[in-house]
């Protein structure tokens, strides 16, 4: 490996303590992903980052969840680990989707060249809504996510490392990823993976597991082996994620249309879903919808109530959040030999 | 999905909520004159978790209680003139006057009782779902427990007979943030109470506390799956207490302005009423109603209290051993 540049890398890294707990854990299978792990996860990621080259990785704290078990782990020395290289962001602690939302814009402010998220969906939309040209790492911490992969940490750190550090260039190893735009009534949102109209009526506990509330399903992208309302689409037309275009489902309830789909919408919850259409989703162009009552999820978590006089407007947009490809950037390293070395004059 | 609220529905969650914010804040400032016997651990700002879990339950499913339990035994239909009464140590109260605040118990609405052990509720709602499994009904037991009793022995035995014996239970963990004045990111090892239930064979689940439509949602699910025979669920009920762990506590280790925030931005009763009016679900009128209506009942309610007879010295002996 090459020495350390001589400027500083930074590399930002977002664990959420509080994903993978929501309602799916009853009604669906999906499981508890333990935060021991997740902290386990970091400390290798850091390995793999430390190893590329990256000076100094900035961590969100929390309030006891992750961030003790990661201090033990690295053996880091009292509340300020300055010189370490791996340090903490001092900011007030909410437990909240603002921790998220604050620690990403902290991390941009002090000039990260990269972000490892660990987190569902949800989780990698709110790193998203503030991360602007940062590349991200998603890393998947559950079974039910589309958009963050599962992935070794170590592998993960090491390929973010090489990006962070511009040993591989962002032509080569990173990749520009959809995303969808939804305005109601004056609030701007976004999702990474799909924004879902259903007939629930209040924000409640967020996530969408009845296929009968679902309405009308719009996705960036759909593997025909994803998990989550996406694979609904996935199952009618796979969309990759370099795909130009988006899928628009309308549905309806089993008993009024003789379309049908089978998906796996949840861990251990396989859903047969009526089907009144689809259409491709082109970039830029808004799909209008008013006249109904519901709420918007996003990323499969409930988050816009609307009226039936609400104007809501959905639109595919292809510049969204940048990601790193761990195997492109890797292969890349190979086909370079960045991670060769050689004893003695081997030239 | 758990049924859409009709209007009657969110009426009774907007009056079962006020009920128990109104009955505890008067308590609040009747206990401080002295006048009211014993001790009591107040409930207001956590109404969104009793109103949201008991409006799925009938009179035959079962609760149990903490110390903390006004809250619960209004939200399962105790006669909350009864509670101040008996609060008050009044023969007209529900237990006679004999049990005060901390061993309110109404067997008639399933109400099993406050309790003062702490982690007591989780063995005796045990027994209610294993008499209702045996006996072939489709009730259920939900046993409300805080932060502190999350780590006792009884609250793990109990889980774990719940789910060996696939028993028809939900366990509601109101975590507060704090246990008695310890902080429970201090005192409970894992950092979600919900985490362990994948320890005991059930699901956990995380609900925020000041959103009343979220417990209504979540409990809903548990408990439709419990009475279709799917076994115990472990609720994490994140919420906050606005007083005191009891009444007199100094609260100092608690945040300056903490509880002050909390009113101002996430009183579920605020939430509440702010979400049904602004989609036009109810009117600020249906609304000032209800915070009349009530007032009104408990303002009799303690002038009741107050002028009803203490019990009988002849009753001492009464009511307090059952020979079975």
């Amino acid at each position: 490996m090459s020495s350390s540049p001589a400027r500083p890398t930074r590399v930002g890294i977002i664990a959420n303590p509080a994903s993978g707990r929501d309602i799916r854990r009853l009604t669906s299978r999906a499981s508890v992903f333990p935060n021991a792990e997740k902290a386990s996860m970091i400390v290798r990621a850091i390995a793999g980052l430390q190893a590329a080259g990256v000076n100094e990785v900035l961590l969100m704290p929390d309030k006891g969840s992750i961030s003790p078990l990661v201090y033990r782990a690295l053996d880091l020395k009292g509340p300020s680990t300055e010189g370490q290289g791996v340090r903490f962001l001092d900011m007030t602690i909410s437990e909240t989707i603002e921790d998220t939302l604050t620690a990403t814009a902290a991390m941009r402010d002090a000039g990260v060249t990269a972000i490892i998220v660990l987190g569902g969906d949800g989780t990698h939309r709110a790193v998203s809504l503030r991360s602007g040209q940062i590349p991200l790492l998603a890393l998947s911490t559950g079974t039910n996510n589309a958009f963050p992969e599962m992935r070794e940490a170590t592998v993960a750190g090491l390929a973010t490392g090489l990006i962070a550090t511009g040993a591989v260039p962002g032509s080569a190893g990173v990749r520009r990823n959809k995303v969808l735009r939804v305005q109601c009534d004056g609030r701007d949102d976004i999702a990474l993976v799909d924004a879902c109209f259903t007939g629930h009526e209040y924000i409640g506990s967020r996530a969408v597991w009845d296929s009968a509330v679902v309405e009308d399903l719009f996705v960036t992208f759909a593997a025909a082996d994803g998990i989550g309302l996406s694979a609904i689409a996935g199952q009618l037309e796979p969309v990759s994620r370099t795909a130009q275009h988006g899928l628009h489902v309308r549905c309806a309830p089993v008993g009024d249309t003789p379309r049908r789909v089978h998906a796996a919408i949840a861990p251990g919850l396989v859903a047969e879903v009526g089907v009144r259409e689809y259409s491709h989703l082109v970039p830029h162009e808004p799909v209008l919808l008013t006249g109904r009552r519901g709420t918007i999820a996003l990323d499969g978590e409930r988050e816009i109530e609307y009226d039936s006089g609400s104007r809501i407007e959905v639109k595919l947009d292809p510049n969204g959040p940048a990601t790193i490809d761990v195997a492109a950037t890797l292969t890349y390293a190979a086909q370079h030999r960045l991670m060769r070395g050689y004893v003695g004059d081997a030239t | 999905m758990t049924s859409p609220l009709n209007r009657e529905a969110l009426l009774q969650a907007y009056r079962t909520m006020r009920i128990i914010r109104d009955f505890e804040e008067r308590v609040h400032v009747d206990f401080a004159t002295g006048e009211i016997p014993g001790f009591v651990h107040l409930y207001a700002g956590e109404e969104a978790s009793a109103t949201g879990i008991c409006m799925h339950l009938n009179r035959k499913d079962y609760i149990a209680s903490t110390h903390r339990g006004h809250g619960h035994c209004i939200a399962k239909g105790v006669d909350p003139v009864g509670m101040m009464a008996e609060i008050w140590g009044k023969a007209t109260g529900t237990c006679k006057g004999k049990g005060g605040s901390m061993h309110i118990a109404d067997l008639e609405v399933g109400m099993l009782g406050a309790n003062g052990i702490v982690g007591g509720g989780g063995p005796l709602i045990c027994g209610t779902a294993l008499a209702s499994k045996v006996r072939g009904e489709n009730n259920v037991g939900v046993c409300f427990f805080g932060d502190g009793a999350s780590n006792q022995g009884t609250i793990f035995e109990a889980m774990n007979l719940a789910s060996v014996w696939k028993l028809p239970v939900i366990f509601v963990a109101e975590n507060n943030g704090y246990a008695e004045a310890t902080s429970s990111n201090f005192s409970v090892a894992v950092d979600n109470i919900a985490d362990r239930a994948s320890a005991f064979g059930m699901p956990g689940v995380i609900v925020d506390g000041f959103d009343f439509f979220a417990v209504y949602e979540a409990a809903g699910e548990a408990i439709k799956r419990a009475r279709e025979g799917h076994g115990p669920t472990l609720l994490e009920v994140k919420l906050s207490r606005y007083y005191g762990h009891f009444e007199g506590d100094q609260q100092t280790y608690r945040a300056p302005g903490e509880v002050q925030k909390l009113r101002e931005t996430k009183d579920c009763l605020m939430q509440f009423a702010k979400r049904v009016t602004s989609r036009g679900e109810l009117t600020m009128a249906d609304i000032e109603a209800i915070d009349a209506e009530v007032k009104a009942m408990i303002d009799a309610s303690v002038v009741k209290a107050k002028a009803d007879p203490l019990p009988a010295p002849s009753e001492l002996m009464t009511d307090v051993y059952v020979s079975y």
